[in-house]
């Protein structure tokens, strides 16, 4: 029991350069800041009482707006007038804890006001947002870094990695609770497949309106269903995948097969395909933004400074003028 | 000293996360312990289904029997499982925690439409129609993604006090804009979507209004909302 919890401990206390959490930091303040400038045309009619012009009567409210005074239309556009500042100092760097610790109370405090008009999207953002009051993510990459060293990013951060781990986690568990629960005979093999084909015919989320053209491409959605549903869950693999890349030096067979057939990259350009997908066809919220503002966790920072170094180079290649083209005759 | 137990203490802050998130997202059916939800078509088709597999599989069963069985089983699980989260309730609630990511788990076979009518000179005109680019009556509310949520809720049984309160907010615009109309309508067009292969025959998918809800739009002239 000693040396699995002093593993842990150590594994919680390792250290990375700042440019993963950074990214995430960047991703998940443009996704708030989209989430808190969407709900501005319908936020007094959902968060506002009947008796203030909202659509239902509303419990008074708890915690943070009751101590404000209760949810009157002044109070409520301060409230999301926070929200969109805190998620602008996220996106820049500045405060970006305390930043993501108001976001989050706030949002919390908004979202609970009608629990009808909302969705998963919000615990979502939530979840991460908690992450993010705990990751020291504005040491590069942010105004912050530009303020105290003079350039932009710092190569030389070291930041605590585990905030990144356990938004790895949130998503594995995003995905795998909701694969297991897809009992439906429409989602399982052995049924017809056709759940994704049904849920883009519900009038409620659909994006485009009438889907029944689907039905001439049934098979695709039918190997889009199993495809999901596989991707769901099998959603903890990346966490064995994840491993088997760090202990890449002393791997045994499953993790040199994880490393060969890159499982982490292919289960990140599933993921990223099919958030385009659902964010396309349907109306879900910010579901898709905010799941997508997590998967920068994927990759290690060290990745992500090489990326960063490669966007570097090219940019500078662009930036110098290319020779001029001979035009002297040529010798001879 | 502090240097070496805070390690440890961070490890333990964590791994207490780690245990909160898990538990909580282990599958239950929140928020579907209403006897009332169940008695919806598409569950029900579902609990058909399973019987069915069920009793293909040597162990015959009957819609009925599946159905009381899984609701003794769900009373009795979650019943252990509040115990057992309980304690982690105040966590949840200050830190955002909360885990419920029961999406799309099951396509609903049954959906509704909502449409709005006004009755002007003794006729209804259709006013807005659900995802129709011309009767889009304040669709910039009423097609809002969270407004959608609240709507797509309000078609189930159990929300019909919520759904009659919307009617109400519903009258009081039209009342304030159409002066010429005497009465608002809501109601749902119900169906079942077809299957692709009928689709492809030609075959439309037909249904039946349903909840219908009028208000005389007299009542809410001059009123505050």
């Amino acid at each position: 029991m000693i040396r699995p919890w002093k593993r842990f401990v150590a594994l919680m206390d390792r250290r990375e350069g700042g440019e993963a959490l950074a990214a995430l930091r960047i991703g998940l303040g443009l996704a708030a800041l989209s989430a808190a400038l969407d709900v501005w045309p319908v936020a007094d009619l959902i968060w506002l009482d009947a008796e203030l012009g909202g659509y239902r009567k509303l419990n008074d409210p708890e915690g943070l707006i009751g101590w404000l005074g209760g949810a009157s239309a002044s109070t409520l556009h301060g409230l999301m007038a926070v929200t969109v500042v805190c998620a602008l100092l996220m996106v820049v760097g500045v405060v970006p804890r305390l930043a993501a610790l108001v976001y989050l109370q706030v949002h919390m405090a908004l979202t609970n006001l009608n629990g009808h008009a909302g969705g998963s999207y919000d615990e979502l953002l939530d979840n991460a947002l908690w992450l993010m009051v705990f990751a020291c993510s504005h040491a590069t990459w942010s105004l912050t870094c530009r303020l105290r060293t003079g350039k932009w990013s710092n190569p030389d951060a070291q930041v605590l990695a585990w905030p990144r781990y356990l938004m790895v986690l949130q998503l594995v568990i995003v995905y795998a609770s909701t694969g297991y629960q897809k009992v439906s005979s429409h989602w399982l093999p052995g049924g017809d497949l056709g759940a994704l084909y049904y849920i883009l015919q519900q009038p409620s989320w659909s994006r485009h309106g009438d889907m029944s053209w689907l039905a001439w491409l049934f098979p695709v959605t039918q190997a889009m269903t199993l495809g999901v549903w596989l991707f769901e869950i099998g959603a903890p693999l990346l966490l064995v995948a994840l491993w088997a890349r760090s202990s890449r030096t002393t791997a045994g067979p499953l993790r040199r097969w994880m490393n060969r057939v890159r499982f982490r990259d292919l289960f990140g350009l599933f993921g990223v395909g099919m958030h385009i997908g659902i964010w396309s066809l349907m109306s879900v919220g910010p579901f898709s933004a905010i799941s997508l503002a997590m998967y920068p966790a994927l990759w290690h920072a060290d990745e992500w400074r090489r990326l960063s170094a490669r966007v570097a180079g090219w940019r500078r290649r662009r930036q110098t003028p290319s020779p001029p083209a001979a035009t002297a005759p040529r010798a001879g | 000293m502090l240097q070496h137990i805070w390690p440890h203490a961070r490890a333990g802050l964590i791994a207490f996360h780690i245990f909160a998130i898990g538990a909580l997202a282990i599958p239950a059916p929140q928020g579907g312990m209403n006897r009332r939800a169940w008695s919806n078509p598409t569950v029900q088709a579902e609990f058909s289904a399973w019987a069915a597999r069920l009793t293909a599989a040597g162990r015959p069963t009957t819609t009925e029997e599946l159905e009381a069985f899984l609701w003794d089983f769900a009373v009795a699980y979650m019943g252990q499982r509040k115990k057992i989260l309980e304690p982690m309730y105040p966590y949840y609630k200050w830190s955002g925690t909360h885990q419920p990511w029961r999406m799309f788990i099951a396509p609903h076979r049954n959906p509704s439409k909502l449409h709005i009518d006004l009755k002007v000179d003794g006729d209804w005109q259709p006013l807005y129609i659900a995802r129709d680019p011309e009767l889009d009556w304040r669709a910039d509310l009423l097609d809002n993604e969270r407004f959608r949520s609240a709507l797509f809720r309000y078609a189930w049984r159990q929300y019909k006090g919520s759904y009659r309160q919307f009617g109400r907010w519903a009258a009081h615009e039209a009342a304030a804009e159409f002066p010429e109309a005497t009465h608002i309508r809501l109601r749902w067009y119900q169906y079942r979507t077809i299957e692709p292969a009928r689709i492809r025959a030609g075959e439309e998918q037909v249904g039946t209004f349903e909840s219908p809800l009028t208000f005389t739009l007299d009542e809410y002239r001059g009123e505050q909302p």
